[in-house]
């Protein structure tokens, strides 16, 4: 992933918010340590994992200021796709049932109130290639934009920070690590939360990302920089 | 869980709610209230062996929750050396008290585990317990019983102070309750001269005044008469109206102290009516206030000695407590804290027994209270019961004998029944200076520890055992010593009644399996919980009495006794130490876990559950017991003894 196709053609309405978030990241300073940036953690529910045909039902996110979780900022929706007619593949992962979304708003009113909720910061999340698709692949087609938030994505750092610490400890044996959000959590004796929520989901990840930052800050790595460069398949969406 | 749009930007995430919820003092809030300030949370993450706070450096700006994880706490003094306060973990909080106290950090903190905290500014944290003023109360008493309860980790080490939370019985004593004595008053026509007349006569500083039609009218103090009358050169004839302060300031009974105590600072006044249901049911003043909270020993002892009626003695003996809690948070050993109560109560004894005296007339033969047991060695704790005795001298005229007789018996029966008065509860086995059996001449002591170890019954061996600890409480110590030296002459010939000492020693097993984990009683009131006097202490008493008794040992206390024994080689100075240590250590666990039940207006026991205990509270316990062991082990070898 990292391309997003512009389907060329049709004219659709265009959003200010998107304005606004690309002047943010412009001229991003990477050097600057972590504690000193705005993040968002995000996750979404889908009706199916399919890009082109399946849609979010719902979105959840949570803040994190100077490296700490602030539990009071977040953000939780749910999403009426266009097509609720029936149960999805989705429907028996994140138990939204048809009839919850019925009342739900369309992605067009939340989208704008999500960025907006992000505003300057970074996101992250657990396979955010995924997630971030989802959104730009709803912008392109509702605001025919897309947003440019860099992106950290928790597995990644989940790798690096394994493979830093099996380095250390030759004779380990779990050498088939599950990089499942859930399987991490139990891995790193994280307090765990029930899944499939998008906001639990999404402080899940937070704590994941909490605890592989300040981890891997004991072993020197500092700025945002520092991450990028750890994870070298970490994309950057612009 | 909620989905609504609305609920965008002010969802409490459940994950913090919950966790609130199933915590104290937060369960006890409103759910909106938890709401509000889950929204406030902030989560952070700690590795382990994060210094969370430095003692004396941090500045606390925050509360601290842990979610996961796992903190220790520690003092480190001047010298660098570490005292280990406690483990927190899961659901336990640090931080309070700094915030509330507005001080740096007063211990270290840091993370033993990965640790995860919710956390709370300042400003939060504060704003709740403006809202909630009964969870300030949670954090403040649980602070002071967090500091009780880890006081005796400090045996070894205690040169850091610990900050005092004694002030906090200001906030918790009602001032109905301090009310001493009944309310005394005088009607507002009587003379100015009739009030001091009053006053000295009662022994006290302010009388209230009634007006014609019944109702208190005003009040009239010490001070009154000397500013307003002596000093304004008034007759003494001139009515008490005159010179009364009136109307008078009332506070409701069931006003804590502290609200007493500010209202009359703010009125600068020093005595303060007590009202209940609109009726004014007595006077107290500044100074009884200063009694209650009670933190210095010597402020009791002069009001001990001070003490003119023997009913005052009643309400003295009950701050006793209060000035031993000042010592445990201050980290005084077990063994000076015991020597403090001894002391204390042998002042009220001496007090009690002067103003008896005083009321019964003068004693036709001289005579000595003896103490005995726990009293005897100098190694009370609270309301130990009574074990008591009179040895009187042999009049010398026989036909003397009844009057004799006769005026021990008042005064043994009197006396006990004011010990009763000041909380000391009756021997449940009758050895009180009241039963017959224990006023006995000196011939008739002699004669019964004679008896006892020239023809020993073992039933009778275990139950005499408290009679070889005696000491002169009052009167006349000459009486005692002469017991005692014949007691030390004789002793160590009586080898079968020394053996069966032993064995009786050895009857008790320490209470610890096979497998060195607590065997705690199965059945009955204090199902799994340990005996920490009959399994404990009991055993490290009776190794020094009888190792006392085989070695002409005067001294009765049991550390004393130790030390003795350890300076002329009985024992190796290995074992003394050892046995000081364990010994010590189960006397301040006894002592925290008494102070403790009587927070909670429970009678004091010796029973605690291991259960309890933290994994520093049990470790240093096994260890005393298997020192227990080590001493049965001696004694069977001293003895002979096949255990």
């Amino acid at each position: 992933m990292g391309f997003w196709p512009f389907s060329g053609g049709k004219t659709r309405q265009s959003h200010p918010v998107f304005a606004r978030n690309h002047s943010y990241f412009e001229n991003i300073d990477q050097n600057r340590p972590l504690s000193e940036y705005n993040f968002v953690v995000f996750d979404t529910e889908l009706t199916g994992l399919k890009q082109r045909r399946n849609e979010i039902v719902s979105i959840g996110a949570v803040k994190i200021r100077n490296l700490h979780i602030m539990a009071g900022e977040t953000f939780q929706t749910l999403v009426r796709p266009h097509n609720i007619t029936e149960a999805t593949e989705g429907t028996f992962i994140h138990r939204i049932t048809p009839q919850e979304l019925v009342s739900a708003p369309r992605l067009k009113n939340v989208l704008p109130e999500f960025i907006d909720f992000c505003g300057p910061s970074l996101l992250i999340g657990h396979y955010i290639s995924l997630d971030v698709g989802f959104v730009n692949n709803a912008a392109k087609k509702i605001f025919n934009d897309k947003i440019t938030n860099p992106c950290i994505d928790t597995m990644r750092l989940a790798q690096v920070y394994t493979e830093t610490y099996w380095q250390q400890f030759h004779d380990h044996y779990n050498s088939h690590v599950s990089y499942n959000l859930g399987d991490l959590s139990k891995l790193f004796a994280l307090p765990v939360f029930p899944e499939h929520d998008a906001l639990l989901d999404a402080l899940q990840t937070a704590y994941l990302f909490l605890f592989l930052t300040k981890k891997l800050g004991q072993h020197g790595l500092v700025t945002l920089n520092d991450l990028f460069r750890a994870g070298q398949n970490l994309k950057k969406y612009f | 869980m909620l989905k609504n749009k609305d609920d965008i930007h002010a969802i409490a995430p459940e994950v913090v709610l919950d966790f609130l919820q199933k915590t104290l003092p937060f369960n006890e809030l409103e759910t909106e209230h938890l709401k509000e300030l889950a929204r406030k949370c902030i989560i952070d993450f700690f590795p382990k062996g994060t210094v969370i706070f430095r003692q004396d450096e941090t500045k606390v700006d925050k509360f601290y929750m842990i979610q996961k994880g796992g903190v220790k706490s520690y003092l480190k003094d001047d010298e660098g050396e570490v005292t280990l306060k406690d483990f927190r973990g899961e659901g336990e909080y640090f931080g309070a008290l700094p915030l509330i106290q507005e001080t740096n950090a007063n211990l270290n903190i840091e993370t033993v585990e990965d640790t995860f905290c919710f956390i709370f500014t300042k400003k939060a944290f504060l704003g709740l317990l403006q809202t909630y003023p009964r969870v300030t109360h949670y954090f403040l008493r649980s602070m002071s019983e967090k500091l009780v309860r880890t006081a005796y980790a400090e045996l070894r080490q205690h040169k850091v102070t610990v900050r005092s939370e004694s002030a906090l019985y200001l906030f918790s004593a009602q001032v109905g309750d301090i009310i001493k004595g009944t309310l005394r008053t005088i009607t507002e026509n009587d003379s100015v001269q009739n009030a001091a007349i009053l006053m000295a006569r009662f022994h006290i500083g302010s009388l209230l005044v009634k007006g014609t039609n019944g109702t208190i009218s005003g009040i009239v103090t010490d001070k009154d008469l000397r500013t307003k009358v002596v000093a304004a050169g008034l007759a003494y004839q001139t009515p008490v109206r005159e010179i009364m302060v009136s109307p008078v300031m009332s506070i409701e009974s069931h006003a804590v102290c502290f609200d007493a105590l500010i209202r009359m600072m703010k009125q600068r006044i020093h005595h303060l009516a007590i009202e209940k249901q609109g009726e004014i049911r007595g006077v107290i003043t500044t100074h009884d206030i200063m009694v209650l909270q009670g933190t210095s020993p010597l402020y009791l002892f002069r009001e001990i000695l001070a003490q003119r009626r023997i009913e005052g003695l009643y309400k003295l003996s009950k701050n006793v407590p209060m000035v031993i809690r000042t010592l445990i948070e201050e980290g005084a050993k077990a063994n000076n804290i015991t020597r403090m109560i001894t002391v204390l109560n042998d002042h009220i004894l001496d007090r009690m027994l002067t103003l008896l005296i005083e009321e019964l007339g003068q004693p036709p033969v001289k005579f000595c209270w003896m103490l005995m047991g726990s009293e005897g060695r100098r190694e009370q704790t609270f309301k130990t019961d009574q074990d008591n005795a009179i040895i009187y001298e042999e009049p010398n005229n026989p036909e003397q004998l009844p009057e004799v007789e006769e005026y021990f018996k008042t005064l043994g029966e009197k006396a006990i029944e004011h010990l009763v008065g000041c909380g000391y509860p009756r021997c449940l086995g009758n050895i009180m200076a009241s039963n017959p059996q224990w006023r006995l001449s000196e011939k008739g002591w002699h004669q019964a520890f004679d008896k006892w170890m020239q023809t020993p019954d073992p039933k009778e061996v275990m139950h005499s055992t408290i009679f070889f600890d005696f000491r002169g409480g009052f009167g006349n110590s000459e009486l005692v010593r002469t017991l005692r030296n014949h007691l030390t002459e004789t002793a160590p010939k009586h080898e079968i009644f020394l053996l069966h000492l032993g064995r009786h020693c050895l009857s008790t097993r320490p209470p610890l399996s096979f497998f060195k984990t607590f065997i705690v009683e199965k059945n009955g009131e204090h199902k799994n919980t340990l005996d920490l006097k009959k399994s404990g202490l009991t055993p490290f008493v009776d190794f020094a009495r009888i190792m006392s008794l085989k070695y002409g040992v005067r001294e009765t206390n049991t550390l004393g006794r130790l030390q003795l024994l350890a300076e002329e080689n009985h024992i190796s100075q290995d074992l003394y130490s050892e046995t000081i240590e364990a010994y010590e250590f189960l006397m301040q666990l006894r002592l925290v876990h008494q102070l403790d039940m009587m927070d909670q207006n429970k009678s004091p026991d010796n029973h605690i559950n291991p259960a309890d205990l933290s994994d520093i509270e049990k470790q240093p316990l096994k260890e005393s017991f298997e020192v227990i062991r080590r001493l049965q082990s001696v004694l069977s070898q001293e003895f002979r003894l096949n255990s």
